[in-house]
């Protein structure tokens, strides 16, 4: 016999309600988001190193989001503890031994993250590392090792789009490319020496409209603005030695278009030198700021 | 199972590999061509109780297998997967009493066409283990993630898996690698992966509609997930968009493994020529069934000069930059700077910091230094051509695939 005393609630399973409305505006009365920029336009973005005191380097950085209505930008901290020496049980080695940890902070996604690093993380941190390792000199600090611990705090994600529609992948790209960028920033502020500063930038293939429109190259994507993604890349990129140090394309093109992922590859150099250029300002002031500090 | 594993060679031995590697042509230590593979024995079909297997073994001694299994899922309805179900008034109730919205939903079953077939990437589970490493170690997951990418890139794969509205397949594919990992084990698990899927098959379908599904028993009708060849693959197999190009993949997609040293571009490296990488990319490509394939489907006249007068519609799915161990080799150290060699002037002054810069950024011929920095965007844009060029090594690698027998 059930329990009369309490307000007991259904047997089955339940479902949160849906009201017609939302999926009424949903899919025909608001209008989808559309990209505002020029193409060949990153977000602003803000970055600030030296935030965490504790470490020997850190960094904050911040995109803004262009699109209209509840959507978050990307927000991300880093920080960088060592070079300091490896445990006596590890081997020698005569580089420093670099590890990167990438974490999406529980709540940062739709999708709720734990607290342990999932694949999507993990394979973050191989890249990150990746991207990294190609421009840090690592055999002035033999026996030695440095963690860079990077959390993401708020990715980039539009809540009003459905896990259905969203690629998880798009919005890795812009993830890392922010990963590689801000970690690049707290290594300079750690002073360990690096060959160029490296920073990353996304481009991708788009459609929009119908399915007959010829695609464009965007650089920044935010995958909610574009009726399709065709198809991005990721690069972290040392302008002045000209070199990519990490390059990741996902898509689906044709060998006969061959042209097509060059110039992807070649605006995705272009975006990251326009993160590359937030990046040096930020270190210059940093520079600036230390110098008038020293003074006063 | 990082690419970084430790390479016991010194700085002469890689030096000396470096130069052997960088000269034209490259001579490499086992004696191959630039493009050639290391020999492999392979063989499908070897698990009777998974959906699809295979097994391959090079000849290093490396070993992978590889088993795909397949259970039904019921698909977790999203509230808007159809707004026409919306309008037809079976609404929200229609989703949870079955009764009413299996009736429903087979009135316009037909109606389901090949567009609204959609799948997700979650219905393919792929892991990989290698021996000695634990499974979320972050080059293993990595790995698991390559090839999971190159199969889910163009969406279609994950669409063969769509039952009806209601139910799915989901699909787990099972890497193991038997053998210690010798060397870089991506080309060996890409390429057992690839043949254990062209042997899976699937039960026959019975039921209609949105239906519970119900399914033949006779294994022997089972069709394969990829269908073996386009003369008698039905039109269940090969969807045809609106604007008459199809748009399926004939066939799993193969990752390679490319590096460059100096100017040359080497295939397959082995653990030994990996460390002296300059720079190395994991390209996968994928094949679409060509343009005039289809169009003499559709005409019915498949006559064999234009069989013949075939070439492969290869397509790029994902490039990912593989971190060269190379940068983690110990640094040679010149004569110049050695006080063995009774260099002591020159040691004395290198005491010094900014001299000791100096010579540490000096290269000096036949003295092995870790690579710096990156690759320039032309060499990587190479490496992608070198691979799917017209008769470039995917064509070889997808030729030298369709040889292996599947049972």
């Amino acid at each position: 016999m059930a329990d009369r005393r309490r307000i007991n609630g259904p047997v089955g399973t339940t479902v949160a309600p849906i009201f017609e409305d939302d999926v009424a505006q949903e899919s025909k009365e608001a209008p989808k988001s559309t990209r505002s920029r020029a193409p060949n336009a990153i977000r602003k973005m803000y970055l600030k190193t030296g935030v965490t005191p504790s470490a020997s380097g850190s960094a904050y950085l911040e995109i803004e989001t262009s699109a209209k209505g509840p959507v978050s930008g990307l927000k991300l901290t880093c920080t960088v503890h060592g070079p300091r020496s490896l445990p006596k049980s590890t081997p020698f080695s005569p580089h420093m031994i670099l590890s990167a940890h990438v974490k999406y902070a529980p709540f940062a996604t739709q999708q709720r993250r734990g607290y342990i690093r999932d694949q999507t993380e993990r394979d973050l941190g191989t890249q990150l590392e990746t991207a990294l390792r190609g421009a840090i000199i690592a055999d002035r600090w033999p026996k030695s090792g440095v963690d860079i611990i990077i959390s993401i705090i708020e990715g980039d994600q539009d809540r009003a789009t459905s896990k259905s529609q969203g690629d998880e992948t798009w919005d890795m790209m812009n993830a890392l490319s922010g990963c590689v960028t801000v970690a690049s920033a707290a290594l300079a502020d750690a002073g360990i020496d690096c060959v160029d500063t490296v920073a990353a930038g996304v481009a991708a293939l788009v459609q929009d409209g119908s399915a007959d429109s010829s695609p464009t190259i965007v650089v920044d994507p935010i995958p909610s603005e574009h009726e399709k993604v065709l198809g991005a890349c990721c690069i972290a990129y040392l302008p002045t030695r000209d070199e990519i140090t990490n390059l990741w394309f996902k898509g689906n093109l044709p060998a006969s278009e061959m042209d097509l992922y060059n110039q992807l590859v070649d605006r995705g150099i272009e975006a990251s030198r326009s993160a590359n250029q937030v990046l040096v300002e930020c270190l210059g002031e940093t520079i600036g700021g230390a110098a008038s500090g020293q003074v006063s | 199972m990082s690419s970084t594993q430790h390479v016991l060679l010194s700085p002469a031995e890689l030096a000396y590999l470096h130069a052997s590697l960088s000269l034209t042509p490259p001579i490499r230590p086992d004696g191959r061509s630039p493009s050639q593979f290391r020999p492999l024995v392979a063989e499908t079909g070897i698990l009777p109780g998974t959906n699809g297997s295979a097994r391959i073994c090079f000849a290093d001694g490396t070993e992978a297998i590889v088993g795909v299994k397949a259970e039904v899922e019921r698909t977790r309805l999203a509230h808007d997967f159809d707004h026409n179900t919306f309008a037809a008034g079976s609404r929200l109730e229609g989703d949870f009493v079955e009764g009413s919205y299996a009736a429903d939903a087979q009135v316009d079953a037909e109606n389901v066409n090949e567009e609204q077939r959609v799948g997700d990437d979650d219905w393919v589970e792929l892991t990989v283990e290698i021996p000695g490493y634990r499974d979320d170690d972050p080059g293993t997951v990595f790995l698991a993630r390559m090839l999971g990418e190159a199969l889910l890139a163009d969406g279609e794969f994950a669409r063969k898996l769509w039952i009806n509205r209601r139910f799915h397949w989901k699909l787990f594919l099972d890497v193991i690698l038997i053998s210690p990992p010798l060397s870089y084990p991506l080309p060996l698990l890409s390429l057992t992966t690839h043949l254990a899927l062209l042997s899976t098959r699937l039960p026959r379908l019975k039921s209609e509609g949105d239906e519970d599904p119900f399914f033949d028993d006779d294994w022997a009708a089972a069709p394969f997930i990829y269908s073996r060849n386009s003369s008698n693959s039905s039109s269940s197999s090969s969807s045809t968009t609106k604007d008459g190009k199809t748009s399926t993949t004939s066939r799993p997609p193969i990752s390679l493994l490319v590096m460059a040293v100096g100017n040359n571009i080497i295939f397959d490296p082995s653990k030994e020529e990996l460390a002296v990488a300059d720079v190395a990319l994991a390209v996968s490509v994928g094949e679409a069934p060509s343009a005039a394939a289809a169009r003499g489907k559709d005409a019915m006249d498949v006559d064999t000069t234009t069989q013949d007068g075939l070439q492969r519609n290869l397509q790029i799915l994902s490039v990912r930059t593989i971190d060269p161990p190379s940068r983690l080799t110990p640094p040679g150290v010149p004569n110049a700077t050695n006080s063995a060699y009774g260099a002591a002037a020159v040691v004395a002054s290198a005491q010094k910091q900014p001299e000791a810069r100096a010579a540490e950024s000096e290269a000096v011929e036949g003295v092995w230094k870790a690579p710096r920095g990156g690759a320039r965007a032309r060499v990587m844009a190479a490496l992608v051509l070198e691979v799917l060029g017209r008769g470039g090594v995917a064509d070889e690698v997808m030729d030298a695939l369709d040889g292996v027998d599947l049972v």
